[in-house]
């Protein structure tokens, strides 16, 4: 059992794959939205790598463990505390009963994952222990003197992420993207999709676990945008209302919102660019400010670096203390 | 139009969007859900769900499994079976939900947006001008005339856009601009050509005139109807509005309140196409 003492900034359980097979009915698919940090805060506590874990947004949670066991911090960097001394984040962690693991503020990047032997054991909704906290499906971000259940723990051999085989998040705060063209290109001339991946676009403030949004230069619309039938609707970027991927790059008006997670299912505007699963990690730690340059690559590229980083978060990657 | 072939675009590297045509029509919708009935029927091995919309449908796929050549084929080919879709059918449920027109809680909701937002023509009064309707009696009349298609869920868990099956039925109305920033839960608006039943308290931009104590939502899933979901709706089912009076509202509220309410659904029939055309067919003669 763990008890929220200080809940953070809309932390919440997260489960992976996430909630799959109710998307046709509006329900995102949610998860940790940087499952590479999620998945080695499991494996260090020897949980399956898709366990239901903690994820914190920009200002972690203080949690009071009641029993013995082991913990694990990833992701960004939090400063994470037992019983107010500093420890080490990235290895396996022993934690004794009634110790208080507290999280600050993220110093950089934006989300810190916290895994515990056993992991989250609360209960499935819809399938998934994956939390979306806007409509409450899953339950809510935590709330103070809340009190989560672990499940049964497994032996845990202490051991840490080696450097090579965290995710880096750079100094400069501007981050390379890898994005696929589409599905909806054909909307943008040619010129703006030159310009999409040659630019600069910084992350706006208004940014979530549903969207990040971005200001850039403008777009422009190829003919199609301007002669379509009415029921697509009176903007360029309006098209007949179709289902948004999770990655797609969302334009609605000039302002473009990368879909993540939480992002809504279907919607009426056009989505000319998809970011790589296997970059959706730097979208976890890209914070307000932070400069975006999309790289372009191709269906095949994106599948490759998908299975690259599947293989990177695997129990061979982790080293012994 | 309806495309001869379905034209496949790759949403990064797990999502295909499969467009069937481009305009927003029954025949273009019933053949998007035609053709997510074949391809969950042909259990495609990497293929992990869909989302069934107006025009087109999205595919997620598993790369490791299946790729995004091969899962366009299946889907290229599914689609060729399709024919006209003259002897096609589908399961369809038929909820039957109670709704009391000019409600004083949507009432409130628009005039809070004209006071603090802008002021507009009232909501009923509009869809009444533009639609060439002489009263409230008569909007209410069309509107809870005709069965509703739902032709698909989705921007929010449980929400549904409805398409009226009666062509007579049909209303037009522009969306709210800029969006309520709230809207009462079981509030039915409309936009566009389409209607929907709001599941929570969201924000929303349709026109709005009418409130159902009915939950098509459930948290909780307390209620029998939601056992198998929070979201009481899925595609292809179809809904028909029965005008109440307050105290029948008030009645419903409470047995939602107690746990008792059972939802009225018919869930024995099977939506035909050819049985539907001939009776637009009867309907255009008279």
């Amino acid at each position: 059992m763990i008890e929220v003492i200080k809940p953070g900034l809309e932390t919440s359980v997260q489960e992976l794959p996430g909630r799959l097979g109710y998307w046709a009915q509006g329900f995102p698919p949610s998860g940790p939205m940087d499952a590479w940090s999620f998945r080695m805060a499991n494996l260090l506590v020897g949980n399956k790598r898709d366990t239901a874990a903690l994820e914190c947004q920009f200002i972690g949670p203080s949690l009071r463990v009641s029993q013995d066991g082991w913990a694990a911090v990833t992701g960004a960097d939090m400063g994470a505390t037992l019983d107010g001394v500093p420890v080490e984040a990235w290895v396996s962690l022993p934690v004794r009963a009634g110790q208080t693991l507290a999280l600050g503020g993220a110093k950089a990047g934006a989300r810190g994952y916290v895994a515990f032997a056993g992991g989250i054991d609360v209960p499935q909704v819809l399938g998934s222990r994956a939390t979306f906290h806007m409509a409450g499906v899953g339950g809510y971000a935590l709330r103070a003197g809340q009190r989560l259940a672990l499940g049964p723990a497994g032996p845990v051999r202490a051991r840490r992420v080696p450097e090579a085989a965290r995710p880096a998040i750079p100094r400069t705060r501007t981050w390379t993207v890898e994005a696929v063209r589409g599905p909806n290109d054909s909307w943008l001339t040619g010129e703006a999709i030159a310009r999409f991946y040659g630019s600069d676009w910084t992350v706006q403030a208004k940014s979530s676990r549903t969207g990040i949004r971005l200001t850039g230069p403008a777009f422009t619309f190829a003919e199609r945008a301007f002669h379509k039938r009415p029921e697509h609707g009176q903007d360029p970027s309006n098209i007949l209302d179709h289902g948004y991927p999770l990655g797609a790059v969302n334009l609605a008006g000039q302002t473009p919102i990368i879909l993540v997670n939480d992002a809504p299912s279907t919607g009426g505007f056009v989505n000319p660019f998809t970011v790589a699963s296997a970059a959706f990690w730097k979208l976890a730690h890209a914070r307000p400010g932070d400069v975006l340059r999309f790289r372009e690559v191709t269906v095949r590229e994106a599948q490759d670096l998908r299975r690259a980083m599947d293989a990177l978060c695997h129990e061979d990657s982790l080293a012994e203390v | 139009m309806i495309y001869d072939t379905p034209q496949c675009y790759p949403g990064g590297d797990r999502y295909i969007e499969v467009e069937l045509g481009d305009e927003m029509s029954f025949d273009l919708n019933f053949r998007v859900h035609s053709l997510a009935a074949r391809i969950e029927a042909a259990r495609i091995a990497g293929v992990i769900e869909l989302i069934p919309e107006m025009a087109s449908l999205q595919i997620s796929y598993d790369p490791d499994l299946i790729s995004y050549e091969d899962t366009v084929a299946e889907a290229v080919s599914l689609a060729a079976t399709l024919g006209n879709g003259g002897d096609a059918e589908l399961d369809s449920r038929l909820f039957y939900v109670p709704v009391l027109y000019f409600d004083p809680w949507t009432r409130e909701c628009v005039d809070d947006y004209r006071a603090h937002v802008t002021d507009k023509v009232a909501d009923p009064d509009l869809l009444c001008q533009l639609n060439g309707l002489p009263g409230r009696a008569e909007l209410r009349r069309r509107h809870s005339s005709s069965e509703y298609w739902v032709a698909a869920l989705g921007f929010w868990p449980g929400l549904c856009s409805l398409m009226p099956l009666d062509p007579r039925a049909r209303l037009n109305a522009p969306k709210y601009n800029p969006p309520r920033t709230w809207t009462p839960k079981g509030t039915i608006g409309h936009g566009g050509a389409i209607s929907c039943i709001y599941p929570d308290r969201t924000p929303g931009g349709y026109q709005i005139f009418a409130r159902t104590p009915m939950p098509i939502w459930d948290r909780e899933q307390r209620l029998p109807a939601f056992r198998d979901s929070l979201a009481l709706f899925r595609a292809g089912d179809r809904v028909k509005f029965v005008p109440i009076e307050r105290d029948e509202y008030d009645f419903i509220a409470a047995e939602v309140e107690a746990g008792t309410y059972q939802h009225a659904c018919v869930d024995y029939q099977r939506f035909s196409l050819a049985g539907y055309r001939a009776w637009l067919g009867r309907i255009e003669a008279e």
